[in-house]
């Protein structure tokens, strides 16, 4: 069963809490907590409900009565009743009642001409679509959406961040309730699929496709994640489709798969197919209507005569008792009883609203005793659907005018203000207490739920006041701290000289015993001085490379089995090397479908279900918390502010700590999630050394970089911050602008106004991990590939530079090996580290130098640098195409 | 006043409501409560502990409030005994930087939220810092309240009682300082601040010595304040009483009641310096020396203190037998600490005069000078002007002083242990606090406490502790201080579990008054509280 709430007009009314007898009396209005938190927790309660067969309190224990009296003006009055002048109770309610509405959603692929074709997807009820959508390119894999390209965006689309677009569906015709949308495709394009979720903006729901995305195909060889929509798989096979109920994340959305499609479907161009398809849906429509209440006193008898009318549909039968000594307690009047009226547990009257004599909606009259106090109902709709007052009974009182109060001012409402219902509620449950003891359940969930909601605020005020709090103390107030014991080793910097391998690539999985061919290269890498390696992701996963990890418990993957991994680490140990393991943190596929057939619910040891992913992805239907970092689409997000998450991720790490060996973490998309959790979980797991993978875009003008990159490289340090410095980060600001520093001949990007480093290495050097390659900005993938034939120059800037510098594996297994072993055993050799003081002597368009600790000297580009020859005996150590470093014999 | 209604005892998280009923018309300030010991009208006569009860209890310092404002009850001396933590009430304070000094209000929003988490955590209210340097920054007499003011008006909104703090000093993190044009004359006129012996200025605060010298552009600091005071009070009359029911006085650099004596060394290894080199304070030892017929003695302060950062016993002032235990030691400190107690009496009586009758409580702050309190001398007491010849009790004279203004006394570090404090600063907290509240006790000063700015381990549990105490009862406590840190998951969780300690604590007398079936919602007055129930199928 199912309450509704409804919302007065007077909800903020001064006199909300009316006195009777001329004392103050405790009326609390207003609702449940649910209602005012978050609309989600209503329904999940609402579901309780409905499941189990008491009643919660959201039906019966939470009623209040409100108290309202004719003297409001403010409010829409119906006068009901020739006689106003006995009139003592007159007030409109709107209630607002929700029917389900069932329709179609249909979604039709057409061909206009060769290579021009046509999607349209239309929608048969009233509402505010919005058509989001992605596509995939030709050659994507994994399920993330891209922007499509410009043209085929049409006109009122809006670019919903990197990912999808929104395009609102119009009315096909006034009056119609047909709505639609049409997107041209151009087959000349390489798009390989449209993915689309509908969403209604009025409800908020979203509605997909088999609980995934609906992707419609424009090539053959799209993989086929049951999706699909008009494929010739999926075509054909639609009675599969029946057991598809999308449940989401918003009440009253169901698209029920039982659809019929089909219409004559041609062979064309790439293979595609024209196509129709339809799939029932149904929505919870809310219907307007209102309830109006007038209570006189019959001048003849001095009785209260209420009078109720409705313009709701069907039956309707009213629930009701009286109040009594200033009592807001429910009691049986005397008889006689109004027509049709039942007793109800000896608690409650029920009446039944009679149709009216014009047909248009339904009324009763009760007439009641002159000593009554009030009369308290609410309204049944049928076995499953009850009306009340915003969470409160109706309530009208009987009082006099001679006994009404002389009405306040707004006083009152000025002091309840904004956190009134709050507090209301606090109130409310703390009367709760007291007279439900009994119900000790109910109250425990209004507890939680106000728990929850202190948490929230806590946790925005907190992440407010860390972003307005200017987070960044200039490098010497950052590194005063902990520069003084310099060999202290922290999470966040390891000993301060490690020098980082990356050690692997994309392509690493393939062989399935790269674990093994790692080990054979151990003494290579440690002779070359690297003091660190990083594994690839070590757990089973869902995609090859290890970063759709699945069950975190289990290390066989395609780089080779738990013992080849253990063995590794400790073959690693032996030559003096330290081994990250490459920890995905962020996301982890599911093993199960929840009952809406969306995959969110989890195995393995670490069995977690929806309330562990995220709530506001809707493509994964997470119970969890909103998300306190960006989304990663492709995958369920965990949702860390979980505190049961929490605990077996660190539980999770300490045994990788102990049962592999693992010395540290490379973090994986840690802008995934906040900052703090990162350092909880360093506390728990004390890394030798940890470094985040914080990527985000730089800022560009008008496709041209931006000289001042202060903003990127503060999201950067902002993060590092909120681990309270116990891991470090990718310096991707330093990678970026040595991108356009080499590409474009521009080297005096290479100096912040201050004259320091642009990067985030400029910054807060003993917390940038700089790098110029990884496995996804280059190896096979070439997401961001850093300018070819220039590597040396950026091994020769990050290899001399402070902060911890990476080498990539595909560099050092290449025709730059030996000069980036020079690089190293320099860097070693002249005991440079991360917080090593750079002192940059020239930054011009060609040329940029700096020399670093006063021992070697640096300068990258073309144009020409020589080391002041002063008291300094300055040597050449490397020399290289465009670059040149010296040190100091 | 307010009512409390208390939840049932037997689930662990408890939820206060406070309820404002203006209706109901009657004034405890007519009637004399004094012997209920806990302050706690009930309005049932049955004492049978079937009966629930809602009660209605006022603190001492709200009946003090109105004794004050009647002009004829006797100042309400604490309760002794029976002490529960019922009638402790909890503060938390603003940002220092809640208010820029243009006058906006920074981190609206996180407050916002904070205040509305606060609240329904049960805090009873929140102090807000009032800067003298924001407010009337830009010309003597020129007052800006609005960004206070909008804060005031959003801690009404959400419900919560407002503490506010006049500050007349300065902050160094955020960076706040005195008013431009007061620093301006500092620059102009030499010997406003106070100053050490190597002619290194305090900036943050004005000396003790031109509290009643016309240095401010022909006002004294004290005619100053307490323009302050008044402006402060019409500014804020709307909220005077109802939403703000206390005042915090400064009453030295941050706010404290001491010498600046660390100047603004984060270095607390040694026992601090005097300050008493400044134009004024040298020319009223001078008057002093010559009056007590020393004149000699008036040239200047000890020589044979030690710096900042030497130990204390480095040098012979201190030690035992030490210049400080001599005639002329005991000339000098009396002399230092007069200065500081009569500075004191100035500032509350300032305050006093000024929020007479509006129903609010005044408070002083007090340090916690706990360094080196091992040792004889005390230095740290010394340094900062907490002397008493003869070996009396150092804090007697302040304690008289907030008693004759009817003042409460704020006294920090209510969350340092013993066993934290490093053992060679040879400091005790816990003793040192005993004894000011002892002194407290003594002359009748109702005390409340405040956490010391860092977080300390144990922190938490040592305020507990120091709440319970049942031989001076202290009702109120204040917790600095809201901002990231306060709200990071961390630290949020410790501070839940703190108020709700406190709360589970109020009710253990009440756990036993429900366990019976007969409970029931009693009414008060005419009014209802009655809850309305309905089983439906």
């Amino acid at each position: 069963m199912s309450t509704v709430p409804i919302e007065p007009l007077l909800h903020h009314s001064p006199l909300r809490r009316t006195s009777l007898n001329g004392a103050r009396t405790f009326l609390p209005s207003s609702l449940n907590l649910r209602c005012h938190f978050t609309s989600k927790k209503l329904h999940s309660i609402g579901r309780g409900i409905a499941s189990g067969n008491s009643l919660g309190f959201l039906s019966s224990e939470r009623r209040r009565s409100i108290a309202i009296r004719a003297s409001s003006s403010d409010t829409a009055v119906v006068e009901t009743t020739s006689q106003s002048d006995d009139v003592i109770f007159n007030e409109n309610f709107p209630v607002q009642r929700i029917d389900k509405a069932e329709g179609k959603i249909y979604v039709r692929l057409k061909k206009v001409k060769e290579n021009d074709w046509e999607l349209s997807v239309g929608c048969s009820l009233p509402g505010k679509w919005i058509l989001h959508w992605g596509v995939s390119y030709v050659g994507d894999t994994g399920s993330e959406w891209d922007q499509p390209p410009e043209d085929m965006r049409p006109p009122g689309s809006l670019a919903i961040k990197d990912y999808a677009i929104e395009t609102p569906l119009e009315k096909l015709s006034e009056g119609d309730s047909f709505h639609e949308v049409t997107i041209n495709l151009n087959l000349e394009s390489s798009v390989a699929a449209l993915n689309f979720v509908l969403k209604d903006e009025e409800t908020g729901a979203w509605y997909q496709h088999k609980g995934r995305d609906f992707k419609v195909p424009l090539l053959d060889d799209v993989p086929d994640d049951g999706n699909l929509i008009g494929s010739k798989k999926g075509f054909g096979a639609l009675g599969k489709l029946s057991n598809i109920v999308v449940k989401p994340d918003e009440p009253g959305a169901d698209v029920q798969e039982k659809g019929k499609s089909s219409s004559g479907s041609t062979k064309e161009g790439k293979g595609l197919e024209e196509f129709y398809e339809e799939m029932p849906i149904s929505k919870h429509v809310a219907g307007d209507n209102s309830v109006s209440v007038t209570a006189r006193k019959c001048p003849e008898t001095s009785k209260n005569i209420v009078s109720i009318e409705t313009d709701l549909p069907g039956d309707v039968t009213v629930h009701w008792g009286v109040c009594k000594n200033g009592n807001k307690k429910w009691e049986i009047p005397a008889e006689p009883h109004p027509e049709e009226t039942s007793l109800f547990k000896n608690k409650a009257l029920r009446t039944r609203l009679q149709r009216k004599d014009d047909g248009n909606g339904l009324s009763g009259l009760f007439s009641l005793d002159e000593e009554l106090e009030g009369l308290c109902f609410v309204l049944k709709l049928n076995e499953n659907t009850w009306l009340n007052n915003r969470g409160e009974d109706f309530y009208v009182p009987f009082l006099t005018s001679a006994a009404l109060p002389t009405p306040k001012t707004n006083q009152e409402v000025s002091d309840s203000g904004f956190t009134a219902e709050i507090i209301t509620e606090i109130r409310n449950l703390a009367i709760d207490i007291s007279s439900h003891k009994n119900q000790k359940t109910n109250v425990k969930e209004v507890q939680e739920n106000i728990l929850q909601e202190i948490e929230k605020l806590a946790a925005e005020a907190y992440s407010i006041f860390r972003s307005t709090t200017p987070a960044f103390t200039p490098e010497s107030d950052l590194e005063s701290e902990d520069e003084k014991p310099e060999i202290k080793i922290s999470s966040g910097t390891g000993s301060g000289f490690e020098i980082l391998c990356q050690g692997f690539n994309w392509e690493s999985h393939k062989s399935g015993r790269w674990y093994q061919e790692l080990q054979e290269k151990a003494d290579e890498l440690a002779s070359l001085g690297f003091t660190v390696l990083w594994l690839p992701p070590p757990t089973e996963s869902v995609s090859p490379e290890g970063y759709m990890p699945k069950d975190l418990y289990n290390l066989n993957s395609r780089y080779g089995t738990i013992d080849e991994l253990k063995e590794t680490v400790k073959r690693f140990h032996k030559v003096g090397i330290k081994v990250l393991g490459d920890a995905v943190l962020n996301h982890r596929c599911a093993h199960f479908k929840n009952s809406n057939g969306v995959w969110n619910l989890f195995g393995g040891r670490l069995n977690w279900d929806d309330r562990a992913v995220v709530a506001d992805d809707p493509h994964f239907q997470g119970r969890g918390n909103k998300s306190s970092g960006d989304n990663f689409h492709a995958a369920p997000n965990i949702d860390h502010s979980q505190d049961f998450v929490r605990k077996d991720i660190k539980e999770w790490l300490c045994w990788m700590r102990e049962e592999v060996g693992y010395d540290g973490w490379r973090l994986d998309f840690v802008r995934g999630f906040w900052g703090g959790y990162v350092k909880d979980y360093m506390d728990a797991s004390k890394p030798y050394f940890a470094v985040g993978e914080y990527w985000d875009s730089l800022s560009y003008t008008y496709g041209e970089m931006d000289y001042n990159q202060d903003a990127h490289r503060q999201r950067i340090v902002d993060w590092i911050n909120a681990t309270s410095g116990a891991a470090g980060a990718f310096d991707v600001t330093t990678k970026g602008i040595l991108h356009a520093a080499l590409q474009k001949c521009e080297y005096w990007r290479l100096s912040d106004p201050k004259g320091k480093p642009p990067g985030v290495v400029g910054w807060w050097p003993s917390r940038a991990v700089t790098f110029i390659e990884n496995h996804d900005t280059g190896s096979t993938q070439g997401h961001w590939r850093f300018p070819g034939g220039k590597e040396m120059q950026g091994y020769a800037y990050i290899l001399t530079h402070p902060g911890t510098p990476a080498v990539f594996f595909d560099h050092i297994y290449s025709d730059y090996r030996s000069e980036i072993a020079s690089l190293l055993s320099l860097r070693n050799r002249q005991k440079l580290h991360c917080r090593s003081e750079v002192n940059i002597v020239k930054s011009e368009r060609d040329v940029y130098a700096a020399i670093i600790d006063e021992k070697v000297a640096m300068k990258i580009g073309p144009g020409h640098y020589e080391p002041p020859s002063g008291s300094q005996n300055w040597s050449v150590a490397v020399e290289g195409r465009d670059y040149k470093v010296w040190e100091t014999s | 006043m307010e009512v409390s209604v208390i939840g049932n005892p037997q689930t662990k998280k408890i939820y206060r409501a406070e309820l404002t009923y203006r209706e109901l018309g009657f004034r405890f300030g007519s009637q004399v409560i004094s012997g209920d010991s806990r302050n706690r009208v009930s309005f049932l006569t049955h004492q049978s502990s079937k009966w629930k009860e809602i009660k209605i209890r006022s603190s001492p310092r709200s009946v003090r409030c109105e004794a004050i404002v009647s002009d004829q009850a006797p100042f309400l001396k604490p309760t002794p005994n029976s002490r529960s933590l019922e009638s402790v009430k909890l503060f938390v304070g603003l940002p220092l930087d809640t208010v820029s000094d243009c006058n906006n209000v920074n981190h609206l929003k996180a407050i916002t939220a904070g205040l509305k988490a606060l609240k329904l955590l049960g805090v009873e209210g929140i102090e807000l810092p009032i800067f003298w340097g924001v407010v009337e920054k830009e010309a003597p007499g020129k007052y800006e309240w609005s960004g206070y003011l909008a804060v005031a008006e959003i801690v009404k909104k959400v419900g919560l009682k407002l503490h506010a703090s006049l500050s007349f000093h300065g902050s160094k993190h955020p960076e706040i300082s005195l008013p431009d044009w007061v620093a301006k004359i500092g620059e102009a006129e030499q010997g406003i601040y106070f100053t050490d012996r190597y002619g290194k200025q305090y900036k943050d605060c004005l000396s003790f010595a031109v509290d009643d010298v016309p240095v401010l552009d022909g006002k004294t600091p004290m005619e100053v304040y307490r323009g302050f005071c008044e402006s402060f009070k019409s500014a804020f009359s709307d909220y005077l009483g109802n939403t703000i029911t206390g005042i915090t006085l400064g009453l030295g650099p941050d706010g404290e009641l001491r010498y600046p004596s660390h100047q603004h060394e984060t270095n607390l290894s040694g026992a601090g310096e005097f300050q008493c080199y400044d134009k004024h304070m040298l020319s009223a030892l001078k008057h002093y020396a010559e009056s007590t017929g020393n004149p000699l003695w008036g040239l200047g302060g000890p020589h044979d203190a030690p710096a900042y950062d030497q130990q204390p016993c480095s040098t012979s002032f201190f030690s035992d037998g030490g210049s400080w235990e001599s005639q002329y030691g005991d000339f000098f400190l009396t002399w230092y600490s007069s200065l500081l107690t009569s500075h004191a009496d100035r500032v509350l009586s300032v305050a006093s005069s000024a929020f007479k009758g509006t129903g609010v409580s005044l408070c002083g702050k007090l340090p916690l000078l706990h360094q080196w309190n091992k040792l004889r001398s005390q230095p740290s007491e010394l340094t900062a002007g907490f002397y008493s010849s003869g070996g009396h009790d150092r804090y007697e004279a302040i304690a008289e002083i907030f008693a004759k203004n009817s003042c409460r006394m704020i006294i920090l570090g209510m969350d340092l242990s013993d066993e934290h404090q490093s053992p060679a600063s040879l400091s005790s907290p816990e003793s040192l606090l005993a004894h000011i509240k002892t002194s407290c006790k003594r002359q009748g000063v109702v005390v409340s406490g405040q956490n010391s700015a860092a977080s300390v381990p144990g922190g938490f549990e040592r305020i507990v502790e120091n709440l319970k105490d049942e031989s001076v009862g202290v009702d109120l406590f204040t917790y600095q201080r809201m901002g990231a840190v306060f709200f990071s998951p961390e630290h949020f969780h410790a501070f839940t579990v703190f108020v709700r300690n406190m709360n589970q604590f109020k009710l253990s007398s009440y756990d036993q008054a429900v366990e019976g079936d007969k409970a029931k919602t009693m009414s008060i007055g005419s009014g209802t509280t009655g809850a309305a129930s309905l089983q439906t199928a």
